[in-house]
């Protein structure tokens, strides 16, 4: 997103400082961002955070205040929804309950007045890319909840969208057919090569399909980056809180050497972190629950403190440990369950926990910053397609 | 469909418990409160229907000793005073249905899907409307149309005298006495809609015409049927409007069966064209009821 004014020719969706307000409400606060084509790019935050309104004003249901929306490098931002190159899957599906299951995937194209055969064809094509085979002469009222699903997706896809706009269009089904239907999707956007656009309030369902995520909180994008960099670098206290389960720390700053900065707990228990730099004395830690191991063979580079067992539960792959450290925190600790007949501390018992400074990762010391564009991906993470990002 | 089956579920989880309430004279209490109402219809209701059914086959003049003929239909169908009636009352109810619901399609949609805290309101004046007695109405009509009245007082130049006891005076008193029967059916199936579907059409392109034409038509259908049902019929029948507005050129076939009958004392021929309305009548809520059972939807 070098010079977002002009954005390339056949880019994907770029929002520039959109600004959106219900009466005194401000829904959607300046946010910007790029979304590429071809990637799966997600919203996610707590409800009233501002993603189904962003999503509505790229669909065209809502026109921004301020700011201006541009689709494949035009500006659209007082277009009208028919008249927008994208489509969308809404909530509650809005299938037509009077039309078969292949009138409702024909629908906009016989509205766009296509030849009759060329209806067919790809109306025949999308069915089968949504696998409701043998269900075209069905009525949306006798399909399970997950095949009207494939419906709307289908009614969607059949019109060659440059981007799918999706609103929690998993929020109905039950938690099997969602898991089955998050990864259909992750697949069909991959097939497809559609640029899909995701809302939810639900993490792991957007860390599951998502090339990128946009965590927002009160009309702000508080990160941007993908699914690894938000779990391991969160720019802020509240995205470490809602991806995934997050231990945050407050560390007093007592020493600073070696890069490193430590808060002493007495008799040699002290929790490290890499040194961001600047003078705080007083940093914002989280560690995964993960990266906290038991055992006190702690070398000079991890942290290790002492607590009391206050919660043990049994999840199957991992044992989650709530402790209590003499300051009064807790930490949540997994331990995987990787051999046959380890014995799970109990509650009441005083034990040993180590991790490696590294892992301690003081919050909002790296790179991502609150509506920042994707940052140049880690050496694991694919990046999407012609990156944004880059200088 | 729905509502269907579950009422027959609940029938049957009530028969058993049916069956263990006591016999006796809690029961032929039961039956005693209802015998009053069924009485009733049957002496009032009943009963004069019976003999005027039986006045459309007696010979002419009644008396015991006369036989049973179908002379009076004859007469009724191929008196062609009757059937240019039966068709001018076809032509004014259908032009003032057709009136009506080039309001209430509009109007019922406002009130379902726009009008907000409006929707109540309009829906109090709909019935207010209605509430008022139809011969005060009428006869307002009377003041609005008249020579001397509102409309002619408004309209600069020599008063225009096609405006009451016309044609158009019925058609217009009509479309009014019967807009809430038309509204109300209509706003309550499209109440049913669920909003997303306009907004997913509008996704895919559709205009406001293809809306209203592939979304909200097909599904308010059921309403429209009954709507026409519940105004048609009336309106085929009607005879006080046309009398207090009307004018020779409107006469009715509700008109035409009162004369014969109380003016002309003719109760076999007021009877059997009687008799015929109530068929085409019972015909037409048929066709209505197939078409609107055709377009229910199969939740």
């Amino acid at each position: 997103m070098s010079d977002p004014t002009t954005p390339a020719e056949g880019s994907g969706i770029v929002l520039e400082a959109c600004t959106k307000r219900f009466g005194d409400t401000v829904a959607v606060d300046h946010v910007s961002f790029e979304i590429v084509q071809g990637e799966f790019f997600s919203m996610l935050g707590p409800s009233g955070c501002g993603k189904t309104t962003t999503l509505r004003m790229i669909a065209g249901f809502e026109t921004p205040d301020e700011g201006r929306i541009w689709l494949g490098g035009r500006d659209v931002s007082r277009m009208s929804p028919q008249k927008r190159p994208v489509n969308m899957v809404f909530q509650a599906y809005g299938l037509f309950p009077h039309m078969s299951v292949a009138d409702n995937v024909a629908f906009g194209l016989r509205i766009k007045k296509l030849p009759r055969d060329e209806i067919a064809e790809r109306v025949a094509d999308t069915i089968r890319v949504v696998r409701l085979d043998g269900m075209e002469d069905r009525r949306p009222g006798q399909l399970s909840g997950g095949q009207q699903q494939r419906v709307a997706l289908g009614r969607a896809l059949v019109n060659r969208p440059a981007a799918l706009l999706l609103d929690e269009p998993l929020g109905a089904l039950d938690l099997q057919l969602r898991k089955d239907m998050q990864l259909e999707l992750k697949h069909l956007q991959e097939r497809t090569g559609t640029t899909f656009v995701y809302v939810t309030h639900d993490q792991e369902e957007a860390m599951t399909m998502s090339d990128r995520i946009a965590v927002m909180r009160g009309g702000v994008v508080e990160q941007l980056g993908s699914p690894r960099e938000l779990y391991a670098t969160p720019a802020s206290a509240f995205v470490a809180g809602f991806i995934g389960v997050s231990n945050l720390v407050t560390l007093r700053v007592d020493r600073r050497d070696d890069g490193l900065v430590a808060m002493e707990l007495g008799e040699g228990d002290r929790i490290l972190a890499p040194d961001p730099g600047g003078s705080g004395d007083e940093l914002t830690v989280t560690v995964r629950p993960e990266w906290i191991k038991l055992g006190t063979d702690a070398d000079a580079r991890d942290s290790r403190v002492r607590g009391t067992v206050t919660d043990v539960v049994y999840l199957g792959s991992v044992t989650q440990l709530v402790v209590e450290l003499p300051t009064g925190e807790r930490l949540t600790v997994h331990r995987l369950n990787d051999e046959l007949g380890a014995s799970d501390p109990v509650p009441g018992q005083r034990i040993a926990l180590r991790w490696a400074a590294a892992h301690s990762y003081v919050i909002g010391s790296d790179r991502a910053m609150p509506s920042d564009a994707a940052a140049p991906s880690d050496e694991i993470e694919p990046a999407p397609t012609g990156a944004a990002g880059a200088p | 469909m729905t509502g269907m089956a579950a009422i027959s579920t609940s029938t049957d989880l009530e028969t058993p418990r049916r069956e263990r309430l006591p016999r006796g004279p809690k029961r032929r209490g039961a039956l005693g409160i209802l015998f009053s109402p069924v009485g009733l219809l049957l002496l009032l209701f009943v009963l004069p229907m019976l003999i005027m059914v039986q006045m459309s086959f007696v010979e002419f003049p009644p008396n015991t000793e006369s036989g049973y003929t179908l002379d009076h239909y004859r007469e009724v169908l191929t008196n062609e005073l009757n059937l240019k009636i039966a068709w001018r009352t076809v032509m004014i109810a259908s032009i003032s249905m057709a009136i009506m619901l080039a309001i209430a399609l509009p109007l019922s949609y406002f009130m379902a899907f726009k009008a907000g805290r409006w929707e109540l309101i309009l829906l109090l004046g709909l019935v207010l409307a209605d509430e008022l007695a139809p011969v005060v109405k009428v006869y307002a009509w009377q003041v609005i149309l008249g020579r001397n009245g509102i409309l002619n007082w408004l309209i600069p130049g020599e008063p225009i005298e096609w405006l009451l006891y016309s044609r158009f005076a019925v058609i217009v008193t009509l479309s009014t006495t019967y807009i809430t029967y038309t509204t109300i059916p209509i706003y309550a199936a499209m109440k049913a809609i669920e909003p997303s579907m306009f907004e997913a059409a509008v996704d895919l392109g559709a205009g406001w015409w293809q809306q209203a034409r592939k979304i909200l038509i097909p599904l308010a259908a059921p309403g429209i049927f009954i709507a026409m049902i519940l105004v048609y019929i009336p309106m085929l029948t009607d005879f006080v409007t046309s009398d207090i507005v009307g004018g020779t050129s409107s006469v009715m076939m509700g008109q035409r069966v009162r004369d014969l009958i109380l003016q002309g004392g003719n109760w076999g021929a007021g009877s059997a064209l009687n008799f015929l309305m109530l068929g085409a009548s019972g015909i037409l809520a048929l066709v209505a009821y197939r078409l609107a059972k055709l377009n229910r939807i199969d939740a």
